[in-house]
This record gives C-alpha cells, sequence and structure tokens, in this order.
C-alpha cells in the first residue's frame, strides 16, 4: 500500500484553480520534494495533503484512508505538518510546545500520558534539544527553532510528514544540519516524508523524488538526478539553469542571461 | 519570582498558595466588614455552628445582616468575580487577543439593552422590575447568537470575522438601548445608568440560586478547556493540523463564556476591568498556559471582585461606590506593579 495516494486533485479558492488534477502515488520511506516558482500551488498541494484544504475534486489518502472522511484528531494520528511559518507562542517552553504534537493521542480533558511524556523526551534527545527543554520558545534562534517544529511534528508518531519549506530564514549550515536530522529520521523510521523546497541543490540533494509544479499541474516527476537535468525545470523558471556534478552530488545554479537550453556541466 | 522564563512549578504553588490566602481574607472581609460591626470571631463561630461545630454566639439581627445580607452578597460576588475572569481568559484564548474581555460578543449591549428596555417599558422608570435579570439574560443571549450567526457560520469565519461581528452588533443593540433611554424620563435613565455601573447591592440567596447552575457549569467547562487553548496559542490551521477540533472548542468555549457571563450580567449588572486584568495579572505571575490561567483565574477573579465589593460598600459607608470604578482602581495599579516588577527583572 502507498503511504500517500493522491488522485486527480483539484484544488479551488474562490474561482482561482491552486491545483489542478494532481495525481502522485508515495511509497513508504519515500522522500518527495515538490519544487516550483512562486504561486506554482506546491503550499497549498502540501497542505491539502495535511487536511487544511478543502478537496475541490480527486482525493488523497494517506496510508489507504481518505483524508476528507477523517476528522481532526484521526488525520493527526496519520500525517503530521511542519508550516512554512510556524507560530511561535510567547511564554511556552519547549518541551510544552513539542508535546503539542500528542494533542490526538491524549485528548483534551486527560493529562499526557507517561508514554506520551516518553515520546516527547526521546523526540528531544533526537533533535538534541533536551537542553532546551525548559527555555521559552521565543528566545531561540531560527535554527533550534526549526528543530523544535520538526521536534513537534515528530512527537505526532505519524508515518508521514509533510513540510513546506522548513528551511525558510536559516542559514546554510542550518539549513543542511535541519535536513540532515530529518534524512536520518526517515532512514531510521522509515519515515515518508513530501516536502517543498525552493532551493533546487537541497531539494536534488536530499530527495528521492522530485515533483515540478507549474501553475498548479505536475510538469514533471520522476527521480531527483533526472528531473534537474530536464529542460523544463529553466523553462518553468523562466531562467538558464546549470547542473554541476561535484564528487557526485548535484548542485545547480543559475545563470545570467535569457532563457536558454539548461546545461549539464560535470565536474569530476 | 518574576521571570521572562516559563514559570517554575514552584512559582506556581507559589502563586496559587497566595490566591487561596486572598480568596480566605476576602471571605472573612466580606462577611465580616460592613457598616454594622460584628466581630470576627462571632461569624467564625456562627460560621462553623452552620456545619455543627459549637453554637453560635450571634444576635437575631447579627445572624440575619450575616446570612441574609452579607452572605448572599459574597456568593455572589464570588461567583461573578470567578466568571467574568475565567470568561475574559477563555476569551482571550479563544480569540487569541489580549484585549478580549467577557462582553467581547455583545454580551455587554444585549444586557443593557434587556435591561434598559425593562426599566423603561417595564417599569415606567418608576421602578427596576422584576424582570429586568431575565429580560437583561435575554438580551445578552439574543445578542450573542446573533453574532455567531453573522460572524461564526460557515467555513470562513475565524475569530476575527466573529470579533467584527461582536462589534456591530454592540454598535447596533447599544444605539438602540440608547433610543430607548431617549424616549424616556430622567428618572429611568439614572435607573439604567445605576444598573449599567454594576453592582451586588441588590443580591439575595434568590439571585444567587438563579445563577448558580449556568455559573457553576459554565466555569467548569471553560477550566477543561484550557489544554485546547494552549493547542489553540499556535494559531487555528496549525491546532487543526495537530489534531485539534478547532471549530467544536470555539463553539464550546464561546458558549459557556457567554452564557455564564449574561447569566452574571443579568444578576450584577455590568461589572468591567474584572475579566481582562485578572487573567492578565496571572499571565504575568504564573505564565501564559491556559491549564494554570484559568483555574487560578477562578480562584483569584472570586477573591478580586469580592475585595473590590469590600472597598466599594465601606469607604463611603453607607453609600456605596459603583463596584466597576473600584474594580478599574484596584486592578489596575496592580497590573501596572506586576508589570514594572516583571520589566525590571527581566533587563
Amino acid at each position: 500500500m502507498n503511504a500517500v495516494e493522491i488522485h486527480d486533485l483539484t484544488v479551488r479558492a474562490d474561482s482561482k484553480v491552486l491545483v489542478s488534477n494532481v495525481t502522485l502515488n508515495v511509497e513508504p520511506g519515500t522522500w518527495l520534494t515538490v519544487i516550483g516558482p512562486n504561486g506554482a500551488g506546491k503550499t497549498s498541494l502540501v497542505e491539502t495533503v495535511a487536511g487544511l484544504r478543502r478537496i475541490s475534486k480527486g482525493s488523497v489518502s494517506i496510508s489507504g484512508q481518505p483524508i476528507a472522511s477523517l476528522n481532526e484528531r484521526e488525520r493527526a494520528r496519520l500525517v503530521a505538518l511542519v508550516p512554512q511559518r510556524p507560530s511561535i507562542p510567547n511564554g511556552m517552553n519547549v518541551k510544552d510546545y513539542v508535546a503539542l504534537g500528542r494533542t490526538a493521542y491524549h485528548g483534551l480533558l486527560r493529562a499526557p500520558s507517561a508514554g506520551d511524556r516518553a515520546i516527547v523526551d526521546s523526540v528531544l534527545e533526537r533533535m538534541s534539544l533536551e537542553g532546551f527543554a525548559n527555555r521559552d520558545v521565543a528566545t531561540l534562534s531560527g535554527g533550534e527553532r526549526q528543530r523544535m517544529v520538526l521536534a513537534r511534528a515528530l512527537a505526532q508518531s505519524t508515518m508521514v510528514i509533510v513540510l513546506d519549506e522548513p528551511t525558510t530564514g536559516l542559514d546554510l549550515r542550518h539549513q543542511m544540519d535541519l535536513l540532515e536530522l530529518l534524512k536520518t529520521e526517515v532512514a531510521d523510521c522509515g519515515l515518508t516524508i513530501i516536502a517543498t523546497l525552493h532551493d533546487l541543490t537541497l531539494a536534488g540533494q536530499f530527495a528521492d523524488r522530485l515533483v515540478l509544479l507549474d501553475e498548479g499541474e505536475v510538469v514533471l516527476d520522476g527521480p531527483a538526478r533526472e528531473v534537474i537535468r530536464r529542460d523544463e525545470l529553466s523553462q518553468c523558471y523562466h531562467m538558464n539553469l546549470r547542473v554541476i556534478d561535484i564528487d557526485g552530488s548535484d548542485v545547480i545554479v543559475p545563470v545570467r542571461g535569457g532563457l536558454e537550453q539548461a546545461d549539464v556541466l560535470t565536474e569530476s | 519570582m518574576l521571570s521572562a522564563n516559563p514559570p517554575t512549578s514552584r512559582r506556581v504553588a507559589a502563586v496559587t498558595a497566595m490566591t487561596l490566602g486572598g480568596l480566605v481574607v476576602a471571605v472573612v472581609c466580606g462577611l465580616a466588614l460592613g457598616p454594622t460591626s460584628i466581630p470576627t470571631t462571632r461569624i467564625i463561630g456562627g460560621l462553623l455552628s452552620e456545619v455543627g461545630l459549637g453554637h453560635s454566639t450571634l444576635t437575631p439581627l447579627q445572624a440575619t445582616i450575616v446570612w441574609q445580607l452579607r452572605a448572599p452578597r459574597l456568593v455572589l460576588g464570588l461567583l461573578a468575580g470567578a466568571m467574568l475572569s475565567v470568561a475574559g481568559g477563555a476569551y482571550q484564548g479563544v480569540f487569541r487577543n489580549p484585549l478580549a474581555d467577557p462582553y467581547l460578543l455583545g454580551v455587554a449591549s444585549g444586557a443593557g439593552l434587556g435591561a434598559t428596555f425593562a426599566i423603561v417599558y417595564v417599569g415606567h422608570g418608576l421602578t427596576t422590575p422584576s424582570w429586568t435579570p431575565l429580560l437583561a439574560f435575554i438580551g445578552a443571549t439574543i445578542a450573542v447568537v446573533l453574532t455567531w450567526a453573522i460572524g461564526g457560520r460557515g467555513m470562513r469565519s475565524t475569530a476575527s470575522t466573529l470579533i467584527l461581528a461582536g462589534v456591530a452588533v454592540s454598535a447596533l443593540l447599544t444605539s438602540t438601548q440608547t433610543f430607548f433611554q431617549q424616549q424616556s424620563s430622567i428618572d429611568s435613565i439614572a435607573r439604567v445608568y445605576i444598573w449599567l455601573l454594576g453592582s451586588l447591592a441588590t443580591a439575595s440567596w434568590q439571585s444567587v440560586w438563579m445563577v448558580v447552575p449556568y455559573v457553576v457549569l459554565c466555569i467548569v467547562v471553560c477550566v477543561a478547556a484550557g489544554s485546547a487553548l494552549d493547542v489553540m496559542s499556535v494559531g487555528e490551521e496549525e491546532a487543526r493540523s495537530l489534531g485539534l477540533p478547532v471549530r467544536k472548542v470555539r463553539i464550546v468555549v464561546i458558549a459557556a463564556s457567554s452564557l455564564g457571563t449574561a447569566a452574571i450580567v443579568s444578576a450584577v449588572g455590568l461589572i468591567g476591568f474584572v475579566g481582562i486584568i485578572v487573567p492578565h495579572i496571572l499571565r504575568l505571575l504564573v505564565g501564559t498556559s491556559y491549564r494554570r490561567i484559568l483555574p487560578l483565574s477562578v480562584l483569584f477573579g472570586a477573591a478580586f471582585l469580592v475585595l473590590a465589593d469590600t472597598i466599594a460598600r465601606t469607604v463611603m459607608a453607607p453609600s456605596e461606590l459603583p463596584l466597576g470604578v473600584v474594580t478599574a482602581v484596584v486592578g489596575a495599579p496592580i497590573f501596572v506593579l506586576i508589570l514594572s516588577l516583571r520589566k525590571q527583572l527581566t533587563q
């Protein structure tokens, strides 16, 4: 069974079509990154997978269960979201913030169980946040904050996590650190990841599979190394993109000037 | 004791102990202080005799003053302070708006209109009729239902649309109330004005029993919603993604806060400032978690309003100061003091 099945999905906001006839099947343990220019529909797609947008046509299923038929609690046990701009409440400590990820398990009238607390402690440790457990969330740096938001998603104990631009606002080192942490979780726990990323190099280096979205439609879908070498990538971004292979890692660089056919250079 | 970091359990325990201490002081003051001097020891003896320990040394007149005048006033004050404070805290949580108070969705204007209608058209401006609490309650309930019908239905409703609907409904009902007042006599206007200022002077056991079921139920619901409101502090969309049924929580919290507030307002009029200041004072003392703020609001609000009422009825005895004026005069300096202490410690 696929971890995520998106079938003929169309999402509208008023009369504007945000996602159009998208069909994607994602196998368990896959890291799929959605790329595309601003306004391509990336955020709308991942928010729909997370159950936050109304489906106009088609369906989205997580582990075989159509999300439109699930209530919030059932959905939160199947898919966790790392939003692009998470809201950071003042005065809450890191441990309590991460424990919000257990909301779908302990209910609203009961306190978190010993099992819930053990999961939170374990996630804090895996994200190297145990030393920050009692710190006010508002006092964390950008990198620490993103690790904390990821920890909250991991505390939901779902097999699917969707991340909308998780590296926004982070410097290069912290971007790499965060994605490496996530990669470790994918390898250790068999998580399925659906992420959006603007940085094509990071997208290419970390994802197993890339989906190029433009004007709400899937333009390309395939293994990361293949997708970044296709001409459609430059055409979608309306610029000249080149791919440089450095010791087996692909680096995508924009080249000044008009749109030309994308070149592929190899540096060995 | 104050710092910018989330509070330790020791700090929360200390604040809880102090609040409980304040509540005991408030209860003693509420029963012991008044124009007629009655020794505190006699009141405590009378209190113990009520639960079968010893026998009361209160004279019949003193017993009447304590049990028929001061005790219902005290109980109604405790209920009003607890309800307005917990409703204010719950509104601040559900709307993620620090300026929210229990009157946000039109309860005050609806109750004001109901009471004005009762005084002007039922009492003909000559009395404040016994129908006033019921009509105030109906007015307050209609106002909230109207606000919900305009701004709270449909998938696109948000906290902001509800607040805006509340502003519109309040403006409409207040202008209608002003029209009623303008059509009435000076005597009516004076009675309406006195009612609007809020007072516990007319408290009786009957008014206590009238509001108890609503208030107790609504306080329990609001306090139980503390965990849900903590989840909502990350915003409605994120809360939904975490598994919180945001819409249901919003309906339940608003219904409980509004119903409880409407019941209290119908019994004691409009007492301002308590609902906004008490949750804020507690937020400064014990942090931002509604699991701590809401139960402590019940205790702190109850103590705060009874102490304010004690001041209102004693400093210019035998006449009374408007309770709303005292809550603001007492509450504002306390709030500023705590705020400045916290600022100093965080610098």
